[in-house]
């Protein structure tokens, strides 16, 4: 039985994910935009008061960020975190308290930034008095497209996301998962440059989810740049070129999925056999620690770069080792790690002060 | 072109909702019985029938928007239809423009509605050549209604249903006095006497839209005064809607 708890895995992921303030925030130095960023963000902030005890709230704090033209990138954090606050803000929905952003290189407080853009709220509601095809035109147009373009579009992303047979069913009549097709096909339908959805996966079935995935794939083949919210860890690893993690309004970490899940965390496990009362060596005993199974002894190496080290030391000490095998960290792990660690570091805080 | 589709969007809902529908039945029914109770009148029957045909136009209308307009935005932000549009290049105020223009249209098309049916009744009765008055006064109720329908829209956009009602309905019938409360400002102390005036001057004179008497007995208003209610109309709605754009610009959908 591995006696290795989740909770142990936590520090080697919260050292993966340890707080790099410059990996966020260096980006947003500069005021201008890029032509090669899909999204731009700088010092963006954002408090809410309450209109009656005039309490304020952060929601988001200082963010900085960049999303490049034709990535995929997921937007992670806990609920709470801020993330659908910067997607409201870059979407026009919410006004930012301070900084700028911008959108294919436009500033988001002028409209035009929104005519390439296509966004899914999370938990989209329709008129439901309408069916399909003419929720679709009626936005498709409201982006601009042109009447009987519109209707084709229309048609042709009813169809794609599933409901082509369902043209003339009004809204009212739809379930939940039926909504959420509706809402991506509606984000879509104008063929937009910058795709921002929220929770996109959020109230479907694993086929509807696997749906979601190959739609977000088909736009990247497309060059289209998709930047989406989600808590569905293992679709954002399958997903994503890069995500960032939120936690409590501030950006705590930007990088691929690959520097992750294969960073400074990658663990390497060694099963061996006649190893029970071994002494590990002190200068190792912060990164190696050893579970005693039935029939082996488990040694797992929290620093991937001390691989050929270890071996060598074990060999000497006349272990039979059966099996050395490198273990990826799961985003999930990764995530769990850094919102704990933001925790402990937010209680300190609140301690000190 | 998106305040029109907005507008189209706006018409389509008011027409599919069952509301309209029923304003024109009820409308109908009203008139009917004014048929039915006109022995009763004494001679005045016509009469009867012209006024309470055009009372229920207003009246009725207003049902429309206080069902309708008071919660036309609030209820979009409630149920957060208005992020999908929102999200998209539309303009608030551009936004705001078209909810307006759509249920004004819906509400015209119910007074042109209940107008023609009140023609009917009254050629009929051989009053046929009453269809010029009976044109111009349902032409300033649907003056008088767009008027409201702009404060119903404003209101919306600030504040709760309920409380949206309160203050159109609040504004509707302060605004049938408003000719009232002018003439007691001339009367009242000078300290009383320029806030009386700006009450006047910031409530809408839905007195101005008001011909039933004349109506009633077959007689037709000036081309002026057709004119002054339509810039007044138009410079009010456009005022009021203005405000209601420079408020609802800065407002946070959470």
């Amino acid at each position: 039985m591995d006696t290795r708890s989740h909770m142990e895995a936590a520090p080697d992921a919260a050292n993966a994910l340890a707080v790099r303030p410059e990996a966020g925030r260096s980006s947003g130095r500069s005021a201008l935009p890029s032509a090669d960023c899909a999204v731009r963000i700088s010092g963006l902030t954002k408090t809410y008061r309450s209109n009656w005890t005039l309490k304020t709230t952060r929601g988001l704090e200082h963010l900085n960020l960049e999303v490049q033209r034709g990535e995929v990138f997921g937007y992670l954090g806990p609920n709470g975190a801020g993330k659908t606050t910067t997607l409201k803000i870059l979407t026009g929905l919410l006004k930012p308290t301070s900084g700028h952003a911008w959108l294919l290189g436009e500033p988001i407080e002028h409209v035009r930034s929104r005519v390439r853009l296509g966004f899914l709220p999370e938990q989209p509601y329709f008129y439901d008095y309408l069916n399909g095809v003419e929720y679709l035109e009626f936005v498709a147009q409201l982006s601009g497209m042109p009447g009987q373009e519109a209707t084709k579009a229309a048609r042709r992303w009813l169809g794609r996301v599933g409901l082509g047979d369902r043209e003339k069913l009004v809204l009212r009549k739809y379930s939940k998962g039926m909504l959420q097709r509706l809402g991506l096909a509606a984000a879509l339908v104008h063929e937009p440059e910058l795709v921002i959805l929220d929770e996109p996966m959020s109230g479907l079935d694993p086929f509807g989810r696997r749906d979601v995935r190959d739609l977000i794939l088909e736009q990247r083949e497309r060059g289209v740049t998709v930047m989406f919210s989600s808590h569905i860890l293992p679709d954002v690893e399958m997903l994503c070129d890069r995500v960032a993690i939120l936690l409590r309004g501030r950006l705590e970490r930007v990088a691929t999925v690959g520097e992750l899940v294969n960073g400074a965390g990658a663990r390497v496990e060694f099963r061996c056999a006649g190893a029970p009362i071994l002494e590990l060596p002190s200068a190792w005993s912060a990164r190696l620690t050893r579970t005693q199974r039935a029939e082996e002894t488990l040694f797992t190496l929290g620093d991937a770069s001390l691989q050929q080290e270890v071996l060598a030391w074990l060999v000497s000490q006349r272990v039979e080792v059966r099996a050395v095998t490198p273990q990826r960290n799961t985003l999930e792990e990764l995530f769990m790690a850094a919102a704990e660690s933001s925790a402990i570091h937010a209680s300190r805080e609140r301690r000190s002060a | 072109m998106n305040a029109v589709l907005i507008a189209q969007n706006t018409f389509r809902e008011a027409i599919r909702d069952r509301v309209l529908a029923g304003m024109v039945v009820a409308g109908l029914v009203l008139l009917a019985i004014a048929q039915v109770a006109r022995p009763l009148a004494m001679g005045e029957g016509v009469r009867l029938t012209v006024d309470l045909g055009l009372s229920s136009v207003t009246m009725l209308g207003l049902l429309v928007v206080m069902l309708v307009g008071t919660s036309l935005v609030a209820k979009e932000i409630e149920r957060r239809t208005i992020f999908n549009l929102l999200s998209r290049p539309l303009p608030r105020p551009v936004y705001l423009i078209g909810k307006w223009a759509g249920l004004s249209g819906a509400l015209w098309v119910v007074s042109a509605v209940l107008g023609f049916a009140l023609w009917g009744v009254l050629a009929l009765l051989g009053r046929g050549a009453y269809w010029a008055p009976i044109a111009q006064s349902v032409y300033l109720a649907g003056l008088e209604l767009t008027v409201v329908t702009a404060l119903a829209v404003m209101f919306s956009a600030l504040s709760t249903p309920v409380l949206s009602s309160l203050y159109t309905l609040g504004f509707f019938l302060a605004g049938q006095w408003c000719d009232d409360l002018r003439t007691f400002a001339l009367r009242a102390p000078d300290s009383l006497r320029h806030l009386l005036e700006f009450v006047a001057n910031v409530l809408p004179n839905l007195s101005l839209f008001n011909m039933r008497t004349l109506a009633a007995v077959g007689e037709t208003t000036t081309a002026l005064h057709l004119s002054l209610a339509s810039g007044y109309a138009l410079l009010y709605c456009g005022c009021v809607l203005a405000l209601g754009a420079a408020a609802f610009e800065s407002r946070d959908f959470r």
